[in-house]
């Protein structure tokens, strides 16, 4: 959704001056997830990698359909499959698209010390910029959601970009195109919110999950990727998603009060030792002060 | 030392070469790990890494000169850690420390080779060096820590910068003194020896025992 | 499918069971989320393991591998008693009164049905058939003149009370009664609880008869892979035609093609028994064209107030035309159009028969195309040793394959290698995406497609290589003549290029031209010579038409080609896109469609109304091409079952319909651990056929392969190719199978650890994957352990060429059995061990 695209210039079937003539619609953009609809074809991954043109990685079974642990550098798009047994006894394959969350208020943003490596867009996209990245990794420590990757020869840090290049041109992401349940929905977080937010009634009302809900943490003011699950009350089951996800506090602690504290100590420090030298100056030896005289 | 330095008369070795160069090492390891954690620490700062060569050569770098910085405390360590034991003496120093601050020497009980202040900034600098290695490595690696582990990157992300600011009171503090307020402390470090009249100043206690134990001034 | 992919959108119940279309056809299966969100439409899933599919389903129920017509036979009995069915449907629209003729028996007591010779094992069919009725409805006792025993009698006998105790009704009740929810738990090990619960939903869509709703029902290859797999179809479709779901929109009996192009391949006579559009064919019985027509051209069969379109009536238009396209100007009225030219079928030249003639040494050769037969199996190396037997081999493939190299199979050493005599051709064909042409899709529509880019290398397509050897063919037949030259000689090759056809050519010939001027005197409709036929309804038998495929008729029209039109619009929402491509037969969606309204022509459900009688223009009209005599009054009450000569729904498959029985039995695969509970005595189906080579071995439980195997494709791999694509590879990069967590605690394996799993037959090493989403079953009584066996990985590939996988083949396990009605092998639920590496 290109902001540019969305300024308004003429207006059909309207007499008199346009409403909102040249002013900006900002929104921001916006990723569903429905889990209860997705069927971990992988599409989305697939998707990711073409568009993106990320290089291929050796990957291992290791007893699951998922195709490696966690995202890497190069595989931003990676569905968690977790076999979960209800207390009624019914199975569940929870499947859950794993990317960046565009949280409204990144942690990787704030841990980052480079400037302008991590920009947040108008739209809600948070964004790494490769070229100015420098490779410190305190993203990586930052995120709640263990999605900023390094690679070790750029020594750069790579993510979902909400294929910003694509959404920048009014085009969906890539893989919400190539979804073919359409589990996936893009759309202005607002138009999301609803979409989710009537899905969680549907399933709380007619099918057997009167725990569905939505998931748009409030502890990162929100996300750019809200998740319908079924089980709203316990996120971790779908591959550890954090029930209250936060930017960690020590990062909070170190980005705020320690650095407060840091600069004022530091700063404090050489004008007290200044005045200290202009009070008592050097110690000077007796000689010194006391010319010709002896011990 | 195997070859014995020949000294200007009426003066006395202080630190030995090797001692020396492992000062400047860490001096110098140490001052550059500063300019370029200044420029992480915050933004108002980053240009510091610009003037360094830009930010992902600091980021280079500054782990590796972490590297150098511990490995010259440790060999200090080596080389002074039996000298800076806290003696009874000591307890007394630090009582009348506001007559040292306020350069009433006089009215200090004699310090030893090291007096209580610079023990203490031998000691702090030696425990925030191993802080600082300590959560230097994960920042440095953070990708190799399990996400089932990263309460290890969050404890590393703050104590980190505790243990630098720590050590920027103390290297504050040994500049001042070395620099400003000791007259002849920075020459000791570069040449190595000092008149026997700064040791009877500051050392008195040592010159006693210099005095005392062998009738040449030197060790 | 009789409906279509859109059309499940439509549906308020789904059930879906022998397939996996969240896996394995995940673009499709979008209209059944579609269903699930805009219409709170409910999904059952019924599959030995908790699949993708699964894990979007309201309900899930894990059934043992092969016991499907237990539990669907299950589900007709509690629709009867619980009157969930649909009484008016059934009266009018299934064969539900028809009276059977007396002497046939049900198998009941022994497990076979009547006219079984246990010597030949096979049937006498002459009892599956309907009694003869007098001018009341009544059975005629006796034999009635005028009706030879093999064919249906004109006038069946009926009652429409449904009370008669030989009415097909009441002998279906009575089949299926013995289906009680403890038999069905004793067979499938589903606990009788859940499968009445899974029943009651299932069945009480049509509780107190209501008509409004609809349900479909969605299989793939996990019913069609066994030797009683027709047999599980059918007993859907019955139960689907007691609940009144066919021709209905969200509703029918809905085959997913495990194939983008399986349906055009069926449709082509992609089987040894039919000509395209499914006409039979000759057999060396049939010493004539009129004779061969006699014999497949059905003749109405139908109460004698009730009318009957029984359109392979037209069989001899449809026969006629396709010889005229076969051979052209050599076909005339006078050598019965070229009616010898016709290879005559002797025997079954089905696909594991031709392996085992070939390991028999009667086949010589064998060109491949589009498959890579080692690998499809059943029992790969029975097929690999019949490879190494023959003389020579030509593969047409865009990879090196396992076909092509079998002689690089795993086991086969160095010295043995040398001793392989078969001279092996290797032709780089095209890929996909490289060649137009259409696809037809599950939902029978023809898409044509454009090549995105050409063959690379030296790569050619697959029209040009087959064109080149018949054109060099029929070369060597005029420079040297032959046995019987004529058929080649005379064969009709008109293409503009004739080594190299246009497939759009290659398509107008299957749509049909005219011969002769033809002119439809009830529209005044003309037609010129050589123009293209609007569809089937115009072909002759005369020889004034050719047609290479009637069902095809319509799809590439003077209009242009249909198949390429790619208009979305759906004026009905019903997901009907008449503008969208083209779908056989006649442009229409859903097959059966009359059968949408009541007997007065009046659509079941006001809101998915799809066609209807229009009593002002006199003719049936609607959203959908009506399946349907467009002017046949509901007063003259003919059967929306247009192709069976009844006219109606068949429950009971009279006569030579099916191998094995004319109503569904359950019987054991050919490797079962358990007896059959219903008749322990005839455990397996008694009409298939067990093969005799060394290669060919059958197992039992008591022989120590005790554990079930089911075989499946994962949707991160297309069969065996994607093995050579890096992006798939990557997705699912080893062999894997799946085991229960209970079995694999008994034998000490843990996940990613490798296992070896055995048939009799051969082994297959590969890692486990663990999984709670298969549950050890109890089957009478006993503890049974499936597993699932993924087939895709084999010794050609990105992974397998690094050396990384185990390089054996998933079918070295599966046995070469396959089902009586469409020769498919059985490789679901076979028995193996497995043991820790």
């Amino acid at each position: 959704m290109s902001q540019a695209a969305l300024r308004i210039q003429k207006i059909s079937g309207h007499a008199g001056s346009i409403p909102g003539e040249d002013t900006q619609r900002q929104f921001t953009v916006c990723k569903l997830v429905d889990t209860t609809t997705c069927i971990g074809c992988k599409a989305c991954e697939v998707a990711c990698m073409e568009w993106n043109d990320l290089p291929f990685g050796e990957t291992v079974f290791d007893n699951s359909y998922q195709t490696m642990p966690e995202t890497r550098w190069n595989y931003w798009n990676l569905i968690l499959f977790n076999e979960h047994e209800r207390e009624d006894g019914n199975m569940m394959l929870l499947m859950r698209k794993d990317q960046c969350m565009h949280c409204a208020e990144p942690g990787c943003l704030e841990a980052c010390p480079a400037d302008g490596a991590i920009v947040q867009y108008t739209n809600g996209v948070v964004d790494f910029q490769q070229d100015k990245c420098i490779g410190c990794g305190y993203c990586i420590t930052g995120c709640p959601f263990n999605i900023p990757k390094l690679n070790k020869e750029t020594k750069r840090v790579y993510k979902c970009t909400l294929c910003s290049d694509r959404v920048s041109e009014g085009l969906e992401p890539a893989c919400i195109k190539a979804c073919p349940t359409g589990c996936l929905h893009f759309g202005s977080k607002d138009d999301m919110k609803l979409l989710a937010e009537q899905r969680a009634k549907q399933l709380r009302e007619h099918s057997n999950y009167p725990d569905a809900g939505v998931y748009d943490p409030a502890g990162v003011g929100g996300t750019g990727v809200i998740y319908v699950l079924h089980d709203a009350k316990n996120p971790e089951l779908y591959g550890g998603l954090p029930a209250n996800p936060r930017v960690p506090r020590s990062v909070r602690l170190w980005k705020g009060p320690l650095k407060w504290l840091g600069n004022v100590a530091m700063i404090g420090g050489v004008l007290g030792l200044a005045v200290h030298y202009l009070r008592y100056g050097p110690k000077e030896s007796e000689e010194e002060r006391h010319p010709g005289g002896t011990p | 030392m195997k070859h014995e330095q020949v000294l200007p008369p009426g003066n006395v070795l202080r630190y030995t070469l090797n001692e020396r160069i492992t000062h400047w090492v860490a001096a110098g390891s140490y001052i550059y790990l500063l300019l370029t954690g200044l420029a992480f620490w915050s933004p108002w700062l980053f240009w510091l890494a610009m003037i360094l060569g830009g930010g992902q050569i600091s980021r280079l770098l500054h782990p590796w000169a972490g590297l150098i910085f511990f490995l010259s405390v440790a060999y200090m360590y080596k080389l002074w850690a039996s000298q800076m034991g806290m003696t009874p003496n000591d307890k007394a120093w630090m009582d009348s420390v506001g007559h040292y601050i306020r350069n009433e020497d006089s009215q200090m009980p004699p310090a030893g080779r090291y007096n209580t202040g610079q023990k203490f900034l031998f000691w702090g600098f030696f425990w925030c060096a191993i802080a600082l290695l300590l959560t230097g490595v994960v920042l440095w690696v953070p990708n190799w820590i399990p996400w089932s582990l990263r309460s290890l990157r969050y404890i590393a992300v703050i104590l980190h910068p505790i243990a630098a600011l720590l050590t920027i009171a103390l290297f504050l503090i040994h500049i001042y003194m070395g620099v400003f307020a000791e007259r002849g402390a920075f020459s000791a470090m570069i040449r190595g020896y000092v008149p026997a009249a700064f040791i009877r100043r500051f050392h008195p206690g040592w010159y006693e025992e210099i005095v005392g134990n062998s009738p040449s001034p030197r060790k | 499918m009789t409906n279509g992919w859109v059309d499940i959108k439509n549906t308020d119940l789904m059930l879906i069971m022998g397939g996996n279309p969240a896996e394995n056809h995940p673009c499709g299966f979008k209209w059944a989320i579609e269903a699930k969100r805009t219409r709170n439409a409910k999904m059952i899933v019924v599959d030995p393991r908790f699949t993708r599919t699964a894990s979007v389903a309201d309900y899930f129920c894990q059934i043992r591998a092969g016991a499907d017509i237990a539990f669907l036979g299950g589900m007709i009995r509690y629709a009867i008693d619980n009157n969930y069915y649909a009484k008016e449907y059934l009266l009018n629209y299934t064969n539900a009164a028809f009276i059977v003729k007396e002497g046939f028996k049900l198998p009941d007591e022994d497990g076979v049905f009547s006219g079984f010779d246990a010597g030949k094992q096979s049937y006498d069919k002459s009892s599956w058939n309907y009694a003869a009725g007098d001018a009341s409805g009544k059975p005629m006792h006796g034999a009635v003149a005028g009706t030879a025993a093999a064919s249906l009698p004109e006038r069946p006998a009926h009652d429409f009370t449904l009370q008669h105790p030989n009415c097909v009704f009441q002998l279906l009740r009575k089949h299926y009664s013995r289906y009680t929810p403890e038999m069905v738990e004793r067979i499938t090990g589903v606990p009788k609880e859940q499968f009445a619960k899974i029943a009651e939903v299932f069945t009480s869509i049509r509780k107190d008869g209501d008509m409004k709703k609809v349900a479909t029902v969605i299989y793939a290859v996990g019913w069609t892979q066994h030797t009683f797999g027709t047999q599980i179809i059918r007993t859907a479709a019955m139960l689907q035609l007691l609940l009144g779901n066919v021709g209905r929109a969200g509703g029918g009996v809905n085959a997913l093609r495990g194939h983008s192009n399986i349906q055009g391949a069926t449709d082509m006579a992609g089987i040894f028994d039919n000509l395209p559009g499914y006409l039979k064919v000759p057999t060396p019985a049939d010493s004539s064209f009129e004779g061969w027509m006699k014999r497949i051209t059905p003749k109405p069969s139908k109460p004698g107030n009730w009318d009957s379109f029984n359109y392979y009536g037209n069989t001899p238009k449809f026969a006629v035309s396709l010889l005229k396209a076969f051979y052209g100007d050599a076909a005339t009225k006078q050598n019965g159009w070229a009616y010898d030219y016709l290879p005559k079928v002797d025997r079954n030249y089905s696909w594991v028969e031709l392996w085992d003639n070939m390991y028999n040494g009667i086949v010589k050769g064998l060109i491949s195309f589009g498959m890579n037969g080692v690998a499809i199996g059943p029992n790969s190396k029975k097929n690999i040793d019949a490879l190494k037997k023959a003389d020579w081999l030509v593969v047409g493939e865009i990879y090196p394959d396992e076909t092509s190299e079998f002689w690089r199979s795993p086991g086969i050493t160095q010295e043995e290698m040398k001793q392989i005599q078969t001279t092996v051709y290797r032709l780089p064909c095209a890929g996909f995406a490289e060649k137009d042409g259409s696809f037809t899709n599950s939902a029978r529509w023809l898409q044509w497609k454009n090549a995105a880019l050409p063959p690379p290398g030296s790569a050619r397509l697959d029209q040009d290589i087959l064109a080149q050897i018949f054109l060099k063919l029929r070369e060597l037949y005029k420079k040297e003549s032959g046995k019987f030259p004529d058929p080649i000689l005379n064969l009709a090759w008109t293409y503009t290029l004739p080594a190299n056809p246009s497939l759009a050519e290659v398509l107008k010939e299957i749509n049909g031209k005219a011969l002769a001027e033809l002119a439809d005197p009830a529209t005044k409709q003309e037609i010129k010579k050589g123009q293209q036929l609007p569809g089937f309804a115009w072909l002759k038998d005369d020889g004034t038409t050719s047609c290479g495929n009637w069902i095809d008729s319509g799809c590439y029209t003077e209009a242009g080609n249909q198949t390429a039109r790619r208009d979305p619009s759906d004026p009905s929402g019903l997901g009907i896109h008449q503008a969208w491509a083209w779908s056989w037969p006649a442009n229409r969606r859903v097959l059966y469609n009359r059968a949408s309204c009541d007997v007065a022509g009046k659509p079941w459900d006001a809101s998915r109304k799809q066609v209807w009688w229009s009593e002002a223009t006199q003719k049936w009209v609607g959203n959908d091409v009506p399946d349907f005599k467009a002017d046949s009054n509901p007063k003259d009450h003919m059967g929306p079952f247009i192709m069976n000569p009844e006219g109606v729904g068949r429950l009971f498959g009279p006569l030579a319909a099916f191998a094995d029985g004319p109503f569904p039995e359950f019987y054991e695969p050919i490797e079962s651990p358990v007896e059959n509970a219903l008749h322990p005595k005839q455990t397996n189906s008694p009409v298939i056929t067990r093969f005799s080579t060394p290669d060919d071995k059958y197992a039992k439980a008591s022989d120590g392969y005790d554990i079930i195997c089911t075989t499946y494709r994962l949707t991160e791999h297309y069969h065996y190719w994607t093995k050579n694509n890096p992006m798939n590879v990557q997705l699912i990069p080893e062999p894997f199978i799946e085991i229960p967590v209970e079995l694999a605690d008994k034998l000490g394996i843990r996940g990613a650890e490798k296992i070896k799993i055995s048939s009799v037959r051969g082994s297959y090493i590969a890692k486990a994957f663990v999984t709670k989403r298969i549950k050890p079953m109890t089957i009478d009584g006993k503890k049974v352990y499936q597993i699932g066996l993924p087939i895709h990985q084999g010794y050609r590939g990105v992974a397998e060429d690094e050396g990384k996988n185990a390089r054996t083949l998933a079918n070295l396990l599966s046995p070469t059995v396959y089902d009586p009605n469409s020769y498919t092998p059985e490789f679901k639920g076979f028995l193996v061990k497995v043991e820790k590496v």
